[in-house]
């Protein structure tokens, strides 16, 4: 047990390695790649788009940096940071050290709707181009029935919330496998590939799409950062202590529901990122979500990217799907987390 | 008693879980910088009225009043200026620190938005300093001795600068030397500070003691209200434990012991 909070300079020194991790994780995924381009050349055309000096790329090195990898890695960044903070949030709003962004059903949703994409509607090899959509419409439903079943009434808990996601996934995922079984083996095989998560098709497109979303979303989140510190007492002394815990609930789960469908409609399910950053950061820099919260925007974004520099790269020509790195990195990760750890009921 | 000189004001207050009467038809008028407690056997419903009185249950009947501002017409924050509340079991979040803890007595006041003001940390800073907690105030809560923990969720209730604190069995767990002492810091804040302080306690002679006012709870039902010595000494006392009760004075004070009856 930590017998001190931890010091001002400590979660100023962890925020600005987070930060160099970050810097880090950007240029590696724009330099790491088959086609090797240096850094310097890459630095060299970021600022001659500026009007300063002239590019050394060739024109389809610069569209090989510019239209593939840097729209990868922003939506990589992304990615992280929603899924970082959602799972902070998450875990700070229902106390539960276990919670994730997938806890209200959101995976369960986005991937019936995707399954339904992709099955009953797409044809050919690839799929569908409206998958996002019914695979956020999806997530957006499992949700919302989540919130109704759990949330309505004078008794509802946290715990009812979080058993009320727990029953909706198991249904939509029991609909989402008899799906699957009604359909062909290339269907199916699509199905998994999607349900392991990729940034393998991100674009400028796909940035532009859940840009609002994750802006929108992780701004409510850092806003509640005080009003989790609250919560943190329990839900009875933060009333007693002036916090309307129902709208700070309602607000923050919403928010971050809507962030987290917005990501896995476009790059899939991509596990443990929303577990265990905001973990490790509490081990870094202690429990108040004032301090969690911000740090693991910063380091979900690094962790994904750095993720997928690996996804891509490890097996090149072929991809990793990177919902299998970020499970390989974070489970020996989330393991060694809760041994360290001594998590009390909550 | 005139709204003058009342500060709480229990109105046929119900209370209902399910199909359950909690607390039937309470009435109380406490005066302001008076300490009255609620005592009464396991079940009584002391802790279900005491959490009323704080505004964080929905009453089946009746209303409460503090300072003159109806509880059930106040949002949260508006009620967290007014009253104050100590849970029996409070929770503190592991690694949270002694001043971050205290500090969350000032939420309803600077919001959740903002940070704390100047004045806001001047206060905390004067409740560390009243309560002998400005040297933890770096160290985690959870790495604080019982007797310490107590003085700090005590401290936190303080910070809210309310006129009333409510205090649900303060002193269930703790050793006689800080049983002691956290009531003598509490009977400090009535007499100097005009605290009114509303508690349940378990223990009846620390009730006597340190009491203006006790009242007994049973089923529900408030059996008797008045001095503490006149509660104390009362047959009715023995019939709601339904225990055979003596009380002793010594140094002018009650002291209630349990009478044993060994059957031969």
């Amino acid at each position: 047990m930590r017998m001190t909070a931890p010091s001002t300079s400590r979660v100023v020194i962890v925020g600005l390695a987070t930060v160099a991790l970050l810097g880090l994780a950007v240029i590696l995924g724009l330099v790491v790649g088959p086609t090797p381009i240096a850094t310097g050349r890459i630095v060299g055309d970021a600022v001659s788009h500026l009007g300063w000096g002239h590019s050394t790329l060739t024109s389809l090195q610069s569209t090989i940096v510019w239209q593939l990898r840097a729209p990868r890695m922003v939506l990589g960044l992304l990615a992280g940071s929603m899924l970082a903070v959602a799972g902070g949030t998450y875990q700070g709003v229902f106390r539960n050290p276990l919670a994730d962004p997938y806890l209200l059903g959101v995976a369960a949703g986005a991937g019936l709707g995707a399954t339904l994409a992709i099955v009953n509607v797409g044809v050919g090899a690839s799929v569908p181009v409206w998958t996002p959509w019914l695979a956020f419409a999806g997530a957006m439903v499992a949700v919302g029935a989540t919130w109704f079943i759990g949330a309505r009434g004078l008794n509802s808990t946290p715990a009812t919330l979080v058993l009320a996601g727990v029953a909706v996934s198991a249904l939509f995922t029991s609909a989402q496998t008899f799906l699957q079984q009604q359909s062909s083996t290339q269907s199916i095989a699509r199905v998994y590939i999607w349900l392991l998560g990729s940034l393998a098709s991100a674009n400028w497109g796909s940035v532009q799409i859940v840009v609002p979303y994750v802006a929108v979303c992780v701004v409510v989140c850092l806003f509640a950062a005080r009003a989790l510190d609250v919560m943190s007492v329990g839900d009875e002394e933060a009333r007693s202590l002036g916090l309307s815990v129902r709208s700070v609930r309602l607000l923050v789960v919403g928010a971050s529901s809507l962030g987290t469908a917005a990501i896995v409609s476009v790059v899939g399910l991509i596990g443990f990122v929303g577990i265990i950053v905001p973990h490790i950061v509490r081990l870094l820099v202690g429990t108040s979500y004032r301090r969690i919260l911000p740090i693991s925007v910063v380091f979900g974004a690094a962790f994904l990217v750095l993720c997928d520099t690996v996804a891509r790269t490890v097996m090149a020509p072929s991809e990793l799907p990177l919902g299998v790195v970020t499970a390989v990195v974070g489970a020996p990760v989330f393991v060694v987390i809760l041994s360290l750890r001594r998590w009390g009921t909550t | 008693m005139g709204d003058d000189v009342t500060m709480v004001n229990l109105s046929h207050v119900g209370l209902r879980a399910g199909a359950t009467t909690l607390v039937r038809d309470v009435s109380l008028e406490v005066a302001p910088a008076t300490w009255c407690t609620i005592i009464g056997p396991n079940g009584a419903g002391k802790t279900s009225l005491v959490s009323a009185l704080a505004g964080l249950r929905t009453l089946s009947s009746g209303h409460v009043t503090i300072d003159g501002q109806r509880l059930d017409r106040l949002n949260e924050r508006a009620r967290a200026r007014v009253v104050a509340y100590v849970a029996q079991h409070p929770e503190i979040p592991p690694g949270m620190s002694v001043h971050e803890y205290v500090s969350l007595g000032r939420i309803a006041f600077h919001g959740v938005m903002r940070p704390p003001s100047a004045a806001d940390r001047a206060i905390v800073d004067g409740v560390l300093e009243r309560l002998e907690l400005a040297n933890f105030r770096h160290r985690a809560g959870t790495s604080l001795s019982g007797g310490e923990r107590q003085r700090m969720v005590l401290a936190r209730a303080l910070a809210q600068s309310t006129k009333v604190l409510v205090l649900d069995e303060p002193i269930s767990g703790l050793d006689v030397r800080h049983q002691m002492d956290l009531l003598e810091l509490l009977k400090k804040e009535v007499s100097e500070c005009g605290l009114t302080v509303i508690a349940t306690l378990h223990d009846l002679t620390l009730a006597s003691l340190f009491t203006d006012r006790l009242v007994l709870l049973d089923h529900g039902d408030v059996v008797l209200d008045g001095a503490a010595h006149d509660v104390i000494q009362s047959a009715e006392m023995q019939r709601s434990y339904g225990v055979a009760l003596r009380v002793v004075s010594i140094e002018g004070g009650d002291v209630v012991v349990p009478v044993r009856h060994v059957h031969p």
